[in-house]
């Protein structure tokens, strides 16, 4: 079975790609381009046009990607990885640099975060990780270590900076990819009943702020103006939306300004009281479709790079939608997490999206003997 | 290979079974949301509708005003301008446009600026006011408020803008404020505020919270449109603390004028008995005012840019190798460590021999046999080559840091470097190579890795002055605390600073020119060069370009009797560690003086045992507790 296959056309490989994946997400970004013209009071400016924009570019960018070569992304995942892990570490020597003041400090956010280039990356050499190491040493320890180094690393360099959101998402990929990647499930709940032994240390160990975010979420009354605040509002435009919501334009908590942030991490809580109920649960549905379908393409796909970037990519999109959604319904404390293609904002749109294009070439790619389980790089 | 296609079939169907448990979870997770949601949203409807019905509640800050920065006598460094400034909300305008041409009836709106006001507005949202003018006259404020009910979307608002006082002097002390870069959701609700400043450099961002305050809350009732309908409860802000410095604004002035006859020079002056900061210039310098009232973008790039740095704080910041002033490190080390004895000579042939290199000493036809007391007169380098060497590096550097080098204090200027104490496992840590002999030599005479802050060796004095391991503090103290004594004997410390003594008034001494003159009291002091260059190329130091010419350092204590003020000055690029820093230290050590002794006459200041009080009208509570 494993015959010697010509490399796909550009054609061809546009015709393998996974449209309705791509439909998905377009229905994601539509979504945030209305919510938007919404908020702004029936404007495309400021945000609704530059979000689609961005969109747009980073759909083209999902699509070039595709059409790389499966094997080149093999290659560049361990230097990406490194790269990251570099950056990541320089971040406390860089921002000694920065220096605050007045309103051009926008200068510097030309930057970029090297988490956000992490996220990818640390799934990528997840990935290259496993597709290397044969299937009978995945469980013995001395292979079970190096991928939890390679996760345990960045989320430690995160935590410093602070930037308890990132060290999440890289806690939860590297699970998720572990524990796809067929690591025996014993470490899991060695690791469960490590990480409750290990609560009182962290607690003793998280920043104050840190500390007393939890608090208010825990008593959201205690802080009225900060995160509770954000909580409270929310809750507000959530609950008086009902089921059928207030209708376009009409939600008068993000009208009138009650909601902060709310192009960005608290959109949903808009969509919820301009389009209700309802409104919500078409979202989700659209994300729920937008997952099933990649681990679908994961399913598919033949070679083990492949099947882990997809995942990965698909996980990914469920930890943003999942700790957004419940941190807008007050289900957990206040993160910096916005909800991926439909919030304004760049960052995660961008991270997400490259994320997805690794996927769609492993899954363009992946069911090409060529690049199969015993390609040339084992 | 069927074994291994057996394998990798298995393989297959582990990964389905795993995404299929971890799609489970998802899908929990989902229905977890959906649950929450259905709850929020169908269920309690009834609770929350009312709360957003009709007429709301809009919760807004108020401003905290920012606490004032005071100099020793009460003198504002740093305080508040009420001003008033126009806004416009779009949303509640009908024509933004015709609006504004209304407004520009009271005030002089330009077209342009009615434009620009336009096109910020479009860049946020409708709802949200938009600054028309600031700092408007009380005659402007009065007509606005007048014609308010005929012009809707108009509203005026006081806010309070940072005013300095004292220019270039206070600038590194007092740093400046700026606008909030980005804050996160768990930030202090004032940062939201867009006329929230805060502080970025110096003492303005080290007493950050301090200065800051607490915000108040107003519950108003709005309409529909967001009109007020009425208050509903307030909550007053609770105003920032004043912060009273140690520093004086008049001394300060007095010491940058002298300073400013250098290009590039940093100095520091510390209470020996408390740690207060009494004087503390780096030049050059620059003028918060001049910041804090809206600098362009191509000023701030100059100033961020310029060759000489005006923005650095030498003091906290500057980072350079102490030469031969650590020598008192390697002095009170050798005695501590009992490897030279008081009275023991070691003979200065103008080097010194080690593993087949040979380590020049500063003169080169040598000093002849010498006591500790005369190396330390003459800072001969082969004396404190031996003493290094049979000391080691590790009891070099642990003396080092008890005299405070090697280390930052948080004590508000947020700046602060740590500078280099190495030893083996520094070395270890950052080259990931071995300690060798050499470099034990060239720290013991402050040169190699050592990276000393001109703060830190005024420390390290005023430590080596009072025995006790006193720590620096800009913020005035109420009450005195005495600070532990250090670990040395008495006796090694009056060696030291014997030698000290010596370098300035004896013959042949280091910095002779430091004397204060006639009546004064005396000096004890040690001068160094931060070596540049390789030292083989010292030989003409002067006709060296000045970027690359060695720095000067000096630091000295005084009275000698009854230690007072401790100081550390840097010359960059001086090259002769005595010409232009020892005058320097004189200067400012006078200046320091005369302006503690206020009006009283200079004879009380020499062998009574008064401690004499700096600043005037106020009274001292270090006086009283001593």
């Amino acid at each position: 079975m494993r015959t010697s296959r010509r490399p796909f056309t550009a054609t061809a490989k546009l015709l393998r790609i996974h449209w309705p994946v791509l439909l998905a997400t377009c229905v994601l970004a539509a979504i945030g381009t209305i919510t938007l013209y919404s908020v702004s009071g029936g404007s495309f400016q400021p945000w609704a046009e530059r979000h689609t924009l961005r969109f747009l570019v980073a759909l083209a960018i999902v699509v070039a990607m595709a059409l790389v070569r499966l094997e080149v992304w093999i290659k560049l995942s361990y230097p990406a990885y490194a790269i990251a892990l570099l950056m990541l570490a320089l971040v406390p020597v860089f921002g000694v640099e920065a220096l605050g003041a007045k309103r051009w400090i926008e200068i510097g956010q030309l930057s970029f975060q090297p988490s956000e280039l992490m996220k990818f990356a640390l799934v990528a050499a997840l990935a290259r990780y496993y597709l290397w190491l044969p299937t009978d040493r995945v469980g013995r320890w001395q292979y079970v270590l190096s991928p939890v180094l390679m996760v345990l690393v960045p989320v430690l360099l995160t935590l410093k900076q602070p930037d308890l959101g990132s060290a999440m998402v890289f806690l939860a990929l590297g699970l998720a990819l572990m524990f796809l990647a067929g690591v025996p499930r014993a470490y899991f709940a060695v690791a469960a009943v490590l990480a409750i032994a290990a609560l009182p240390v962290v607690w003793s160990g998280l920043h104050d702020y840190q500390r007393r975010r939890i608090e208010v979420f825990l008593d959201p009354g205690m802080d009225p103006l900060g995160a509770g605040y954000h909580i409270t509002q929310s809750k507000i435009a959530l609950g008086s939306g009902g089921i059928s919501g207030k209708g376009f334009m009409q939600g008068t908590q993000s009208q009138l300004d009650f909601v902060p942030e709310k192009h960005t991490d608290f959109i949903a809580s808009i969509i919820g009281e301009e389009w209700g109920f309802t409104g919500l649960l078409f979202l989700m549905a659209a994300y729920a479709a937008l997952i099933a379908m990649m681990t679908a393409m994961a399913w598919r796909s033949e070679n083990r790079y492949a099947q882990l970037v997809i995942a990965g990519s698909a996980t990914s999109f469920f930890i943003y939608v999942f700790v957004n959604l419940a941190m807008v319904t007050g289900l957990v404390p206040v993160v910096g997490i916005p909800l991926p293609l439909v919030s304004y904002g760049g960052t995660a749109m961008t991270t997400l999206m490259i994320g997805l294009g690794l996927a769609m070439s492993g899954y363009v790619h992946g069911r090409e003997p060529r690049s199969g389980n015993l390609g040339p790089f084992w | 290979m069927p074994d291994r296609d057996d394998a990798i079939r298995e393989r297959e169907r582990q990964f389905t079974r795993r995404s299929l448990i971890l799609g489970g979870a998802q899908a929990t997770g989902f229905l977890l949301i959906g649950w929450r949601l259905f709850n929020l949203q169908v269920l309690e409807r009834g609770h929350y509708a009312p709360l957003a019905d009709e007429n709301r509640i809009d919760l807004q800050i108020l401003a905290p005003r920012r606490g004032r920065i005071l100099d020793d006598v009460g003198r504002p460094l740093a305080d508040n301008r009420e001003i008033f400034s126009a806004t416009v909300t779009p949303s509640l305008a009908k024509d933004l446009r015709a609006l504004l041409a209304r407004v520009g009836q009271i005030l002089p709106l330009t077209d342009g600026a009615i434009a620009e006001i336009v096109q910020r507005s479009k860049k946020q949202s409708r709802s949200r006011p938009v600054i028309i003018a600031t700092d408007l006259t009380f005659d402007e404020l009065a007509k606005l408020n007048l014609f308010a009910p005929s012009l809707p979307g108009i509203a005026t608002e006081a806010t309070w803008r940072r005013r300095y006082h004292g220019g270039e002097s206070i600038g590194h002390v007092v740093g400046f404020v700026g606008s909030v870069d980005r804050y996160g959701v768990d930030d202090d609700a004032v940062l939201r505020l867009p006329d929230t400043r805060i502080g970025k450099r110096g003492v303005e961002a080290g007493f950050e919270s301090v200065l800051r305050g607490t915000g108040g809350t107003q519950k108003i009732e709005v309409d529909a449109r967001g009109r007020m309908v009425r208050t509903l409860e307030t909550v007053e802000p609770v105003h920032g603390q004043d912060v009273t410095l140690s520093i004086d604004a008049d001394l300060q002035t007095a010491v940058l004028d002298r300073m400013q006859r250098e290009r590039t020079a940093a100095a520091v002056v510390i209470d020996v008995k408390t740690g207060e900061i009494v004087a503390l210039v780096s030049v050059p310098g620059f003028d918060p005012a001049a910041i804090a009232s809206g600098i362009s973008e191509a000023e701030w790039r100059k100033l961020a840019t310029a060759e000489d740095k005006p923005l650095l704080n030498r003091v906290v910041s500057g980072q350079y190798a102490p030469g031969s002033t650590f020598k008192i490190v390697t002095a009170l080390a050798a005695l501590d460590a009992g490897v030279i004895s008081p009275d023991e000579r070691i003979s200065c042939p103008g080097h010194y021999k080690l593993g087949g290199r040979t380590y020049p000493c500063w003169n080169s036809a040598g000093h002849g046999e010498l006591t500790i007391h005369e190396a330390l007169r003459c800072a001969c380098d082969v004396f404190f080559y031996e003493a290094a060497r049979r000391t080691g590096i590790d009891k070099i550097a642990a003396t080092a840091r008890r005299l405070g080098l090697g280390a930052v204090y948080d004590f508000g200027l947020t700046e602060e470097k740590a500078g280099i104490i190495p030893d083996r496992d520094w070395k270890r840590g950052n080259f990931n190579a071995p300690w060798m002999g050499g470099e034990t030599l060239l720290t013991g005479i402050g040169q190699g890795y050592v990276q000393t802050t001109p703060l830190q060796l005024a420390l390290m004095t005023a430590r080596v002055a009072s025995g006790r391991a006193i720590l620096p503090s800009i913020e005035k103290k109420t009450h005195s605390t005495e600070s532990a004594a250090l670990p040395f004997q008495t006796a090694h410390l009056d060696i030291v600073r014997k030698g000290m003594l010596g370098a300035v008034n004896e013959d042949g001494g280091a910095i002779e020119n430091a004397r204060l003159g006639p009546g004064r009291p005396d000096v004890a002091g040690q001068a160094g060069t931060a070596t540049l260059a390789a030292r083989e190329i010292v030989a003409q130091p002067n006709e060296r370009p000045h970027p690359k010419r060695d720095h000067a350092i000096v630091i000295a204590y005084t009275p000698f009797d009854v230690p007072r003020y401790a100081i550390a000055t840097v010359i960059e690029h001086a090259s002769v560690s005595d010409a232009p820093a020892a005058p320097l230290v004189r200067d400012i050590l006078n200046l320091v003086l005369d302006h503690g002794d206020g009006s009283r006459a200079h004879k009380n200041t020499t062998g009574e045992s008064t401690v004499p009080p700096r600043g005037t009208g106020e009274t001292h509570t270090s006086e009283t507790a001593g």
